[in-house]
């Protein structure tokens, strides 16, 4: 008994003596995960990428307050139970001081509420569904709503390139439905006629049966709601068919892989997103060049807004330190920080305000088509 | 417009038919439910993309997808199918899924897990019938489907070979009490139907300029549907199945305002099919 006592004091000691001076002196730990198998790989690879390049700038310029920053990186493989299973370890094991998302909505949304109940501060690269903010006060997203880009899209589609009759294309999730529903609503309001609203299954590969039902009808614009891999397929089988119809898709398409599947199709389609490629501020243009010396490809919106959720986080760390609270007080007191994918004044309610990017593909080069900055779409919905 | 589905139908019908043939095939000689038949359909796609590569022709990747498709169908004849043969079918079974399995992670460790483009300039043009447009894609993959179908029958129908297989897949037994090399005629079973295989994950890649580690998933189950309304093992049974199947999917898509996922279709003919004729439409 009296041994069994020394030795519970004995390792209470010891757990003290390993705690205390690591965590003062080593590196500051950030928890990051991605879809880095499965379908969406690409944007996993390069959101991992580019939280490296933030991290890699980060120490090169001497860490936050003399100590290195360490990214702890997880694949969530868009799988639910996975994800689940990466924010216990990301809190248990590893200890994070923060944690990043550089997934999509459904992992983002299973453990937001993890990190919140564990109190651990998060910032969201690019997922769309409002639920993921709405877990906890300390919950910061970088990238747009996706009522904002639907909107958005709208305010491209009619006012600017003045379409008087949309087919709307959407994908059966939460992403798709909630921007298609904002696109239709907006473009309405601004006096287009909504002539359908087809809804197809994510991964869908043939575009035949959707087109061919649209082929023949005066159309101005086709709005569609897609990643990469079902954009492609949209853009090549309307050209196929051959559709006129300007095509106009979501930040699901703004990944080089949608210039490489669809080929030539890709010409003249326009996207919402939040990078400008032909944004002129230096940090951009080096990101931009960093990133194709790391990844040996262009860069992306998913890439991009990682790199911002990993700057901002190390930014709270800054300001408050390591203590959630503390990190948690300075990103809600941000002001005007100066972010790759857009200028965020401050965050509301955990969302941003910013000006939303319409991107065109042109000569095979993605180029800055026009910016939405009107505030009445771009102000996140108040809930 | 519904002519106009059609044709898109037979095209998506075509590319099911040559996934599932080999599915059939080899159910067909060894009662087994050939899985891994997804992965070499995927392998067949990376054959092709990488002759085309090397070659910069359509008909060497063609041939060097169903080389590869081919020398994978018969490794798994030779490691997997003939050893388990004797154990319970669950066993070929979950070692088929194994195997699936397996070989996908591989494509991916050595591919990437990324989507490549498979793109190739085609000399085949659009065909305008009666207000009708068939689109060079999908005349290549009907011509290059009809072809490999046509050859396949006459082999079947005319050679002796072709005799032998229909004489095994009807009952390996006696043909073996025959004095038939039976084991001979497994392997060329494997490899007619891996090659069709083959050439099916080329023409996919092609179709879609799209050559991903999972594109075999929606082949791994849709082929067994395919096949249970085919009439398990019947050859004109698949063909007519795919079509069928190809056809149904895209009219709905395109008729019906519901947004009902197209492999259901499949899966709720394959459970019609067990209700009322569970032989399949040509099964025996």
């Amino acid at each position: 008994m009296k041994r069994c006592i020394t030795l519970i004091i004995l390792s209470g000691v010891a757990v003290v003596l390993a705690a205390g001076p690591v965590d003062a002196q080593g590196p500051i730990k950030i928890g990051f995960f991605a879809p880095l198998t499965g379908f969406a790989a690409a944007d996993g690879a390069s959101a991992k990428h580019s939280a490296e390049i933030a991290v890699d700038e980060i120490n090169g310029a001497g860490g936050i307050k003399g100590r290195k920053v360490e990214l702890v990186v997880y694949d969530d493989r868009h799988d639910s139970k996975e994800a689940v299973a990466v924010a216990n370890k990301l809190i248990e094991k590893d200890q994070v001081v923060g944690v990043v998302s550089g997934s999509y909505s459904m992992p983002s949304r299973v453990t937001a509420p993890i990190f919140a109940k564990a109190g651990v501060p998060m910032t969201v690269a690019y997922a769309v569904h409002p639920d993921v903010t709405k877990a906890g006060p300390c919950i910061f997203r970088n990238g747009f709503l996706g009522q904002v880009e639907g909107a958005a899209g709208a305010e491209s589609a009619v006012k600017i390139q003045k379409a008087k009759r949309i087919a709307v294309l959407t994908v059966d999730n939460d992403f798709g439905r909630v921007a298609s529903a904002a696109f239709i609503e907006r473009a309405k309001k601004l006096g287009a006629e909504i002539h359908s609203e087809q809804v197809y299954k994510l991964g869908e590969k043939e575009f035949g049966p959707y087109l061919t039902k649209i082929k023949d009808e005066p159309l101005d614009l086709i709005y569609h709601t897609s990643y990469y891999n079902e954009g492609s397929q949209i853009a090549r089988k309307a050209r196929e068919l051959g559709i006129k119809a300007a095509l106009e898709g979501t930040e699901g398409i703004d990944s080089p892989k949608f210039l490489e599947l669809a080929g030539p199709a890709a010409e003249g389609v326009t996207f919402t997103t939040n990078l400008n490629r032909d944004d002129p501020r230096p940090e951009v243009q080096n990101f931009l060049k960093r990133y194709q010396a790391k990844a040996g490809t262009g860069a992306d919106m998913v890439g991009a807004s990682a790199y911002d959720a990993v700057r901002i986080l190390a930014r709270g760390i800054e300001a408050g330190g390591t203590e959630a609270k503390a990190i948690c007080g300075a990103l809600t007191n941000l002001k005007d920080y100066n972010g790759i994918t857009g200028k965020i004044t401050r965050f509301v309610k955990g969302e941003v305000t910013k000006p939303v990017q319409i991107q065109i593909v042109k000569d095979g080069k993605v180029r800055s088509f026009a910016v939405i900055d009107n505030p009445e779409v771009i102000t996140p919905p108040a809930q | 417009m519904l002519v106009q589905q059609l044709v898109n139908g037979l095209t998506v019908g075509s590319l099911y038919a040559l996934m599932a043939l080999g599915l059939t095939m080899v159910y067909g000689v060894l009662r087994v439910l050939h899985i891994a038949h997804a992965a070499v359909f995927t392998l067949g796609a990376y054959g092709g993309l990488w002759t085309f590569a090397a070659t910069g022709s359509f008909w060497l990747a063609l041939l060097g997808a169903m080389a590869i498709a081919v020398a994978a169908g018969l490794a798994m004849e030779r490691w997997v199918y003939w050893p388990l043969l004797a154990k319970p079918p669950i066993a070929t079974l979950i070692a088929s899924i194994g195997v699936f399995i397996a070989l996908e992670e591989i494509y991916r460790i050595v591919a990437g897990p990324e989507p490549h483009s498979f793109s190739v300039p085609l000399r085949v043009r659009d065909v305008r019938l009666a207000g009708v447009l068939v689109t060079a894609p999908q005349v290549l993959v009907m011509a290059v489907t009809v072809a490999l179908l046509v050859a396949l029958w006459l082999f079947l129908t005319r050679t002796s070979l072709g005799l032998a297989l229909r004489a095994v897949s009807q009952d390996r037994e006696m043909a073996a009490a025959c004095a038939m090399n039976v084991r001979r005629i497994v392997r060329l079973n494997f490899a007619l139907g891996s090659a069709l295989a083959g050439a099916a994950g080329m023409l996919v890649g092609v179709y879609y300029n799209s050559v991903s580690p999972t594109m075999g998933d929606v082949t791994a189950y849709k082929g067994l549907a395919i096949i249970v309304l085919g009439g398990l093992g019947s050859i004109p049974g698949t063909v007519l199945g795919a079509l069928l199947i190809g056809i149904v999917e895209t009219l709905f898509i395109g008729l019906v305002e519901f947004p009902f996922p197209r492999d259901a279709w499949a899966f709720l003919a394959m459970i019609a099919v067990f209700l009322l004729r569970p032989q399949g439409l040509l099964g025996r």
